[in-house]
């Protein structure tokens, strides 16, 4: 049980750092293009050539057949073997932002190319796009939480706590909120607001919707916490010793909703990611040219791309993996909390 | 009308507090209590289950529950109503001048925070103590109500503690400030009996030492042998009899104070008898929901009257700072 938690924990450590450090583990940048190699599968990666076995991994280059009119017909020419290379300098990139580097995890020799996951329309690399893309996907539904929790928590105090006419009123506005069918007011909300915006006023828009409308269901569960919590007996002898409802809110309250927070927190980032992904999907998230998982699958919205280059599909299993490992996590919390209450 | 502030600490006066609850009617928990504590002055309410001794402890910090209202009445400390006043200033006075120890001292600990941290805190919201001198504080406070290793204990969970350390823990988060007026309510009926003795000697200490008041609740008479210098005895919401200790235990006036002290006295002398009856007082207490016009006790009195069903009977003071309210006694015009 906790080797399988320290596992589980691990890896979803890892996933962020390599989101993170997105530029390092990517060997091209998100948008640069191979206008010759549109849709080209992902380079296979080979061991034996005619001299025998190598422990080097080497790729050929592909070539596309000039014969077929539909792209994404390719073979491997044979006649260059371009070795795989650990810690290799590439195109520069500011690793979070900030430090300027041009370090890659991996990569081939020029004019050779590595495609783990293929390419999309523009000969864009696929698996760097999914790293970068991840970035955004991944930083919007954390933000969405953080938004969602920051004033599910507030408002959930207030009303747990105050009591009364606060509490009724506050939590008839919960139950509206959690009455509306989010996604066509997210999709409603969303098309009413400019569709013209810079990507990083889009991104801050799109959090702060998601948020706003997810308030609504961590508020009512810390509410019922703190209606428990307040009548607790330390909480009353606190204030009979003339503790201010700050002090109280401080010490006694809000170190308790700490395990509620956890949990709802792991529940609720898969959950905006996929909103975020959903609404990026309909071109009403963040749009071109900065990648993010819900932009990346919108290409597929083309039925004859959707057949033809499943590799496209990437995006989607990176949505499904971050959304499996947060849901465990969830369960872990869950369980602590659970054992912690009994 | 005399000026008494200055001799009385406490003085409560025709207190009604009512409960309404969401669904059913308004239950009348205190109906009319008056009461006067002095200086230094350690008085016992003694009264069953349901009589409303809970409701006056919370009441004197108003801290009623949200559904319970204070309807009437006034209580007035060092001169100042405390109903009147606001939630600001009544904050100052709790922890500093009114305390609580609580019922039930295993909850009534934080369990994540050390017992000496939540001493610390009472501390630290009235007085302007730097961080070292609030530690110093706390481990005086701590050796003061028994620790004979007060460094071991500041850090100590209130879950590794037992019950009567907890209790301890209690008394000291409450006697921190050097409040005028503690009131323990029901303190020490959690405790086994040899518990109780110690906790009882240590408040009877504190009180000595500080010269503190206590209002002390409980349902048990035994409990204020040899502690409280007065009694008052609640039935029914209201304060039948207020007497002090020795009277109580020796002549009590009023039938159902005469009831409750024959059954009490009888357990302690008789209890092993195994062939006899324990004794009980017949009937049942009245529906705190339709209560009776007359005297509480009416309908289970055994020395009832024609007109102890008709009013409530008056106030009669057979000496200073006590009182009965029972046809029996004093004069009546009816």
């Amino acid at each position: 049980m906790r080797t399988k938690t320290l596992a589980l924990v691990a890896v979803i450590v890892g996933l962020h750092l390599v989101l993170l450090f997105a530029g390092f583990f990517a060997p091209y940048d998100a948008a640069s293009q191979n206008r010759d190699q549109p849709y080209a599968p992902p380079t296979r990666l080979h061991f034996i050539n005619a001299s025998g076995f190598h422990l080097r991994p080497f790729v050929y280059a592909w070539t596309a057949n000039t014969s077929s009119n539909q792209p994404g017909a390719y073979s491997e020419t044979r006649s260059v073997e371009y070795p795989l290379h650990f810690f290799v300098r590439g195109s520069s990139y500011k690793l979070v932002g900030i430090y300027e580097t041009s370090l890659h995890l991996f990569g081939v020799d020029e004019p050779g190319r590595i495609f783990l996951w293929g390419t999309d329309g523009y000969g864009r690399d696929e698996f760097s796009r999914v790293l970068y893309g991840g970035q955004i996907s991944v930083a919007a539904g954390i933000t969405a939480t953080l938004i969602a929790l920051l004033l599910g928590c507030i408002l959930g105090v207030i009303a747990g706590y105050y009591g009364r006419w606060v509490d009724e009123s506050l939590m008839g506005v919960t139950e509206l909120f959690l009455s509306l069918p989010w996604l066509y007011f997210l999709l409603g909300l969303r098309a009413f607001l400019p569709l013209h915006l810079s990507a990083i006023e889009t991104f801050f828009l799109l959090t702060g919707v998601i948020g706003m409308i997810g308030w609504a269901r961590p508020a009512r569960l810390i509410r019922g916490l703190v209606l428990s919590l307040r009548s607790r007996n330390y909480v009353l002898a606190a204030r009979g010793f003339g503790a201010s409802d700050f002090y109280v809110l401080r010490r006694h309250i809000l170190p308790e909703t700490f395990g509620l927070l956890l949990t709802q927190a792991a529940l609720l980032v898969p959950r905006y990611i996929a909103a975020e992904v959903m609404l990026s999907f309909f071109g009403l998230g963040v749009t071109e040219p900065i990648p993010s998982w819900g932009n990346m699958l919108g290409a597929l919205q083309q039925y004859s791309i959707l057949v033809s280059y499943a590799w496209l599909l990437a995006p989607a299993g990176a949505l499904v993996v971050t959304s499996v490992l947060y849901s465990s996590l969830a369960d872990v919390f869950h369980s602590r909390l659970e054992s912690s209450l009994t | 009308m005399v000026d008494n502030s200055n001799k009385y600490l406490l003085q409560v006066h025709e207190l009604k507090v009512t409960y309404f609850p969401a669904n059913g009617d308004p239950v009348r928990a205190l109906d009319g209590v008056s009461l006067d504590i002095c200086s230094g002055e350690v008085v016992g309410i003694l009264g069953e289950s349901g009589c409303g001794k809970s409701t006056l402890a919370s009441a004197l910090l108003k801290m009623l529950p949200p559904q319970a209202k204070c309807e009437d009445g006034s209580i007035l400390f060092r001169g100042r109503d405390l109903l009147s006043l606001p939630e600001r200033d009544l904050r100052a006075i709790r922890g500093q001048e009114i305390s609580l120890i609580p019922q039930d001292p295993a909850l009534a600990l934080n369990p994540v925070m050390t017992a000496g941290s939540q001493v610390s805190e009472v501390l630290r919201s009235h007085l302007p103590l730097n961080t070292q001198q609030r530690r110093q504080g706390v481990l005086d406070l701590l050796r003061e109500v028994g620790f004979n290793e007060p460094q071991e204990i500041y850090s100590t969970y209130p879950h590794q503690l037992s019950g009567g350390q907890r209790q301890r823990i209690a008394i000291a988060q409450a006697v921190a400030c050097r409040p005028a007026l503690l009131i323990a309510d029901e303190a020490t009926s959690e405790l086994d009996v040899s518990l109780q003795a110690e906790i009882v000697t240590l408040l009877s200490q504190i009180r000595r030492q500080h010269g503190t008041a206590i209002l002390a609740i409980s349902h048990d008479p035994v409990f204020f042998a040899g502690f409280a210098d007065r009694m008052a005895v609640m039935y029914a919401g209201r304060i039948v009899e207020v007497a002090s200790t020795d009277v109580i235990f020796g002549r009590p006036l009023h039938p159902y104070t005469q009831a409750l002290v024959r059954i009490a006295t009888s357990s302690v002398v008789t209890g092993a008898a195994k062939s006899a009856r324990l004794p009980v007082i017949d009937g049942e207490t009245p529906n705190p929901t339709s209560l009776p016009v007359g005297c509480r006790f009416e309908p289970r009195c055994c020395e009832r009257m024609d007109v102890c069903s008709r009013r409530y009977p008056p106030e009669f003071m057979p000496a200073p700072l006590a009182n009965v309210n029972c046809f029996k006694y004093g004069e009546h015009v009816d």
